[in-house]
């Protein structure tokens, strides 16, 4: 500068923190000539020592070729002989002031209606700024306000703005360079600046701090001012040491020390002791977790693993107990932890004193915060970022779109033969794979698992097989075989077909199915035919067992002499009941299982009846089979029984007994069969007259179950592929969820209803492919379902590693994960569109006390090769390792009373005022100083 | 209510009707379901050997502007039979339980059994279910209060009525009740629409938009 007619070379600085000649507050409605004359020029204010040598290598950086664009700017302007308004520095004051006026007047809540926006991440902070030319150059004024006033002043606050935590101040305005034209301030005309604003938020009557930035942003250095009342000023000033830090200052002595000289160099009015307030703040990061150390670490204990072997073990994974491991392993959304340990509240006199401090445990602090560091993959949704069940789904929908294309499944292997098989569209893994999974499948260890089913009352909606059995089963493996094409589905079930039919017709139990007596039928189709074909396997195996031994049998039967004088297939006496014609008691027969049905089966039954109406003897047909022999039972278990008898057992609603006194056999029975079973040319008297007594195991089997047995392998041998693939699809999703459903996460409840709503999701969204739509309009809404999957399948592999961390902290566990799922939670609405989350997750959460000991073990001391860190350390280390961050402030605190002015001063007449504060932060080889200083002139 | 019956053995071949519903009757033997299709569909009460198996009845009425058929399937109530009355629930849109409210054992059994067999074998979630105590013509052999069948109503969530097949009080009502309220179930609807099988997807999409978006 220097040359302008109107700016007089600026004064050399004035001494550091000294108070300046001039208090623009003095000048109220003046309009100043000289503005460098005005707020001190605090550069080498603070950290003497230290910050020498950082000053001297940003010199380089101040931009003299821009000094004098603006010199031939200010003396473009200077040719104008107009003395009626003021310069142009002058305006530019007045402009700064019709702002802040503008700003004042309108008070937060107008600023907010305006149109303020939030500062990222800050909930109650707002800014609004302005844009300002002075010359050529164009600044930017910020002001920073709050919503509503904050509460208790609290240095530790996560929503703390860092300028108000380095300089102790509340809302504020910051001048600088518009960022766009990169222009870096130097010294002169950041004082400039910063007197500019001085003198205009003065000339309106503003308390308002300014800040005026410094050198190059990497530094981060400030200078700012605020007037507080008539007689007060408050002055700042921060500078940064980047590298090489003094090991003086690494140390909590040396910083108490560096605060007491700012403080002995601008008041030699106070005594030489002074109580000095004291507030800290540690940030520990855990280390990386490396699973494999762990694993030696805990078997050193126990026996030594040879060399050989531990090289050959596949590495541990975090998740290798977790439910999904068996199909994938997940990258752990939980990087780690960062805590902070908030040290506060304390006075010290001496700089000896602190050492102390650097020793205390970290225990002792006064508080602990715990962060998660999660990964960013957590918030990050384009497609191919996360595998897991969800990625997997999506391929499997897409290959139900596919189905449609051919009629066999054979056609989509035949089809593609000549191909290239290295399109990823078509491949198919090598038979060798085939072989493993079809291994695995029908490895009849693991067939009768005793896994319970993971009951969830949408569990039932959804049409799939239970995930432990061999449909269910036989869809994970399609979902992790190779890319999970229509063609690779294609060859695997070509491939499991065939093994089933080699276990029809070789009588081998199919593995994987429970053995039961009655088919599920809310399950799906195909895993209904399988449990058809389970039992049909089973009766036979029992068939072929009876005809090696059917003789001695036969021999039997014909020793009885006359057969129908003889019981035959009593299950046992039924209690208090006497036949009617005989003083016998009456047996309970043994009665054949009523034929099972898929529910195909019973489709048709209904099919018929509706087809044939009420046409006797074709509808119900069935029942009157079942009926006819239960009768024939009852009459071989009851050689002289009557119609009656029969009756009271089977359908006791119609007998009308006359006594039920005392429940003692009275003999003969008193009562008589209802009107409507005594009619003449009653059915069941007629069916029961036709029936011959017979015990169950003579009589005619009512499930043909070699007929049944070939009906389900046909029905799966020409099964249509669009079918197949919605059985799948449906079934894929069920097991994926139940798999997940089974994880260990603690309960947390959030967790809980987000897993119950994906089951209602699924079973509202999936319940539309059992009608018969067209596969295109489904295909979008299984696609957003697999979204829907992904998102909450991302959360529960959050939840678990969160719960398995933190296992002995669980409500400490539970509040971290409701922090981050109400975090997240506004991303899940989202639907296919993938969003990168601007917003960082900060949220800290507590530690109580008893918890510590939990957090403290996250953090394993560290082995002997990364423990020679410690030679540099800065203390307070917690288990070994030292903070990667440190914040500290100093502060002394005055009554104004006692202050040398008695003036009336209507900010603070009673009240403590922080008259020197200092923050720092910084690490050892990283240190940030931040300096305010009230002062009366 | 006009009403015309339509024999069920000879099927409809054009659909003159703007919906179809099935409605299934359940409960203990002997409480009176055949002798309540009877009257709705022929109107005459006469005792009714037992149901063997399952009978259905077909009838056409007008209700709330609607051309609807109603097709009633009558089902056995011996335990014996019960496994093979899964089949006919498939696709109900309503479901009557009938009790007899002389006998306490036929309403106990609605809880302990009926309803159970409904939450296993229903296919439609949204199923509208009635309770129906039957023969209160027998007022002085009573043996379940109103206020009985009332409250297991409002527990189960489903519509009540107390009727008697044989002096015909209530059952029009019953069946009546029974279709207005599926008629005002939109899920149901979408099954039952006479028109060729529609894209069925396409009319429950924003249903099923609502629940995903319900969920995240």
């Amino acid at each position: 500068m220097g040359t302008s007619p109107y700016l007089p070379p600026p004064p050399p600085p004035p001494p550091p923190l000294r108070l300046p000649p001039t208090d623009p507050t003095r000048q109220t409605g003046k309009l100043p000539r000289d503005p460098t004359s005005s707020p001190a020029s605090p550069r080498e204010g603070i950290a003497d020592a230290a910050m020498a040598s950082t000053s001297s290598k940003h010199a380089k950086h101040r931009r003299i070729g821009e000094d004098d664009d603006e010199e031939e700017a200010e003396e473009e302007l200077g040719r104008f002989d107009d003395f009626t308004i003021a310069s142009s520095w002058e305006r530019f004051i007045s402009e700064i002031e019709a702002i802040c006026r503008q700003w004042l007047a309108d008070g937060p809540k107008i600023l907010m209606q305006k149109g303020a926006e939030t500062v990222p991440s800050y909930e109650n902070l707002y800014i609004v700024k302005r844009e300002l030319k002075h010359g050529k150059r164009v600044y930017c004024m910020e002001y920073n306000f709050r919503k509503s006033a904050k509460g208790k002043y609290s240095y530790w606050d996560d929503d703390i703005h860092s300028t108000e935590l380095s300089f102790g101040v509340d809302e504020f305005l910051i001048i600088s360079p518009l960022s766009a034209s990169g222009v870096i301030l130097d010294d002169p005309e950041s004082t400039k600046l910063l007197s500019s604003v001085a003198i205009a938020l003065s000339n309106c009557g503003s308390n308002w701090p300014a800040f005026v930035p410094v050198h190059d942003p990497s530094r981060k250095a400030y200078i700012g001012i605020q007037n507080m009342g008539t007689v007060f000023t408050r002055r700042f000033e921060a500078d940064r040491i980047g590298s090489q830090v003094p090991i003086r200052l690494m140390h909590l002595e040396g910083l108490h020390e560096l605060f007491l000289s700012k403080f002995v160099l601008s008041s030699t009015d106070f005594p030489a002791k002074v109580k000095v307030n004291f507030s800290m703040k540690l940030t520990y990061r855990t280390p990386e977790h490396d699973y494999d150390l762990e694993e030696t670490l805990d078997s050193e204990a126990t026996e030594p693993i040879p060399e050989s072997e531990v090289a050959s073990q596949p590495r541990k994974q975090w998740d290798d107990d977790c439910p999904w491991s068996e199909w994938y392993s997940a990258e752990d959304p939980v990087k780690g932890f960062e805590l902070t340990t908030i040290w506060g509240g304390k006075t010290f006199e001496e700089s000896f004193e602190m050492a102390e401090v650097e020793n205390a445990s970290s225990f002792d602090a006064d508080s602990w915060l715990l962060q998660p560091v999660v990964s960013p993959y957590m918030v990050d949704d384009s497609i191919g970022k996360f595998v897991g069940f969800a990625s997997q789904l999506h391929l499997l929908v897409n290959a139900f779109e596919s189905s449609a294309e051919a009629q066999f499944l054979e056609d989509f292997v035949a089809d593609n033969s000549g191909q290239d098989n290295s399109k990823s569209s078509v491949a198919v893994p090598p038979p060798t794979v085939i072989d493993r999974v079809m291994k695995d499948l029908f490895n009849d260890e693991v067939g009768n698992s005793n896994y319970v089913e993971a009951e969830n009352k949408y569990g039932r909606a959804l049409k799939g097989a239970p995930s432990d059995s061999l449909f269910a089963q036989f869809c994970l493996h399609a979902l992790w075989f190779g890319n999970c094409n229509i063609r690779a589905i294609a060859v695997l079930w070509i491939d499991f077909v065939r093994e089933i039919r080699w276990c029809w017709e070789e009588s081998e139990r199919l593995p994987r199915m429970k053995t039961t007596s009655s088919i599920d039928l809310s399950a799906c189709v195909i895993h209904q035919k399988l449990q058809m074909l389970a039992i049909c396997i089973e009766r036979k195996k029992s068939l072929n067992r009876e005809k090696d031994t059917g003789d001695v049998h036969k021999e039997r039967s014909s020793n009885s002499m006359a057969p129908n004088k003889i019981r035959k297939g009593s299950a046992g006496v039924v209690p208090s009941m006497m036949l009617i014609n005989t003083f016998q008691e009456m047996h309970a027969p043994y009665t054949q299982d009523a034929p099972l049905m898929t529910e195909d089966m019973h489709e048709e039954r209904l099919q018929a009846a509706e087809a044939f109406g009420n046409a006797v003897g074709l509808s119900g047909q069935l029942e009157r089979d079942i009926l006819s022999s239960d009768m024939s039972a009852f009459k071989a278990a009851n050689p002289d029984s009557a119609f009656e008898d029969f009756i009271r057992w089977h359908s006791p609603g119609d007998w009308v007994g006359e006594d039920k006194s005392d429940g003692s056999p009275a003999w003969p029975p008193k009562g008589k069969l209802s009107q409507r079973m005594s009619e003449h040319g009653n059915m069941w008297r007629k069916i029961w007259n036709d029936a011959p007594a017979l015990p169950v195991c003579e009589q005619k089997s009512l499930l043909d179950s070699i007929r049944e047995g070939e009906k389900v392998v046909h029905y799966l041998e020409t099964l249509r592929p669009q079918q197949l693939l919605e059985q799948m699809v449906c079934t894929a999703f069920k097991s994926s969820a139940d798999i997940l459903n089974r994880t260990t996460y603690g309960g947390f409840k959030l967790m809980k209803t987000k897993m119950d709503q994906l089951y209602a999701t699924m079973a509202s969204t999936l319940k539309s492919l059992q009608g018969k739509s067209g596969t295109s309009d489904l295909a979008g809404d299984l696609k957003r379902l697999c979204q829907v999957f992904e998102h909450i399948e991302k959360l529960l592999i959050f939840a678990a590693s969160v719960h398995r961390k933190l296992a002995d902290a669980p409500r400490l566990a539970q509040s971290i994960f409701t922090d981050y799922f109400n975090y997240y939670l506004p991303k899940m609405g989202t639907s296919l569109e993938s969003i990168c989350y601007e917003k960082e997750f900060t949220t800290k959460e507590k530690v109580g006390m008893l918890e510590r000991e939990a957090v403290s073990s996250l953090f394993r001391p560290p082995t002997a090769n990364q423990s020679w860190r410690k030679v540099l350390s800065m203390g307070n280390l917690l288990n070994g390792h030292e903070p990667i961050q440190r914040e500290i402030v100093f502060s002394v605190l005055e009554k104004l009373s006692n202050g040398h002015y008695s003036s009336q001063t209507p900010l603070c007449t009673d009240e403590q005022i922080e008259t020197h504060r200092m923050y720092i932060s910084g690490t050892s080889n990283d240190l940030w100083v931040a300096l305010s200083v009230t002062s009366w002139d | 209510m006009d009403s015309s019956t339509a024999s069920s053995s000879h099927p409809q071949l054009q659909p003159d009707f703007d919906y179809l519903f099935k409605l299934l009757l359940i409960g203990d033997s002997g409480v009176g379901k055949s002798s309540l299709l009877l009257r709705f569909t022929a109107d005459s009460f006469e005792d009714l050997s037992p149901t063997i198996g399952v009978d259905f009845k077909v009838k056409m009425v007008n209700i709330a502007g609607k051309k609807l058929k109603l097709a009633v399937w009558d089902t056995a109530g011996q335990e014996r039979f019960r496994t093979l009355t899964s089949s006919y629930y498939r696709g109900a849109q309503g479901i009557i339980m009938v009790y007899d409210v002389t006998r306490r054992d036929t309403f106990t059994n609605l809880s302990d059994i009926w309803a159970k067999e409904i939450d296993l074998y229903s296919t439609n979630q949204d199923c509208i279910k009635m309770l129906v105590g039957n023969k209160v013509d027998k007022e002085s052999e009573r043996a379940v209060t109103k206020k009985e069948g009332i409250d297991f109503a409002r527990e189960y969530g489903c519509l009540f009525l107390e009727c008697s097949a044989k002096t015909k009080v209530n059952v029009e009502q019953c069946f009546e009740e029974l279709v207005l309220k599926i008629l005002d179930t939109p899920s149901l609807l979408a099954d039952a629409s006479s028109g060729a099988k529609k894209n069925i997807f396409k009319q429950k999409a924003p249903e099923a938009d609502a629940a995903a978006s319900g969920c995240c």
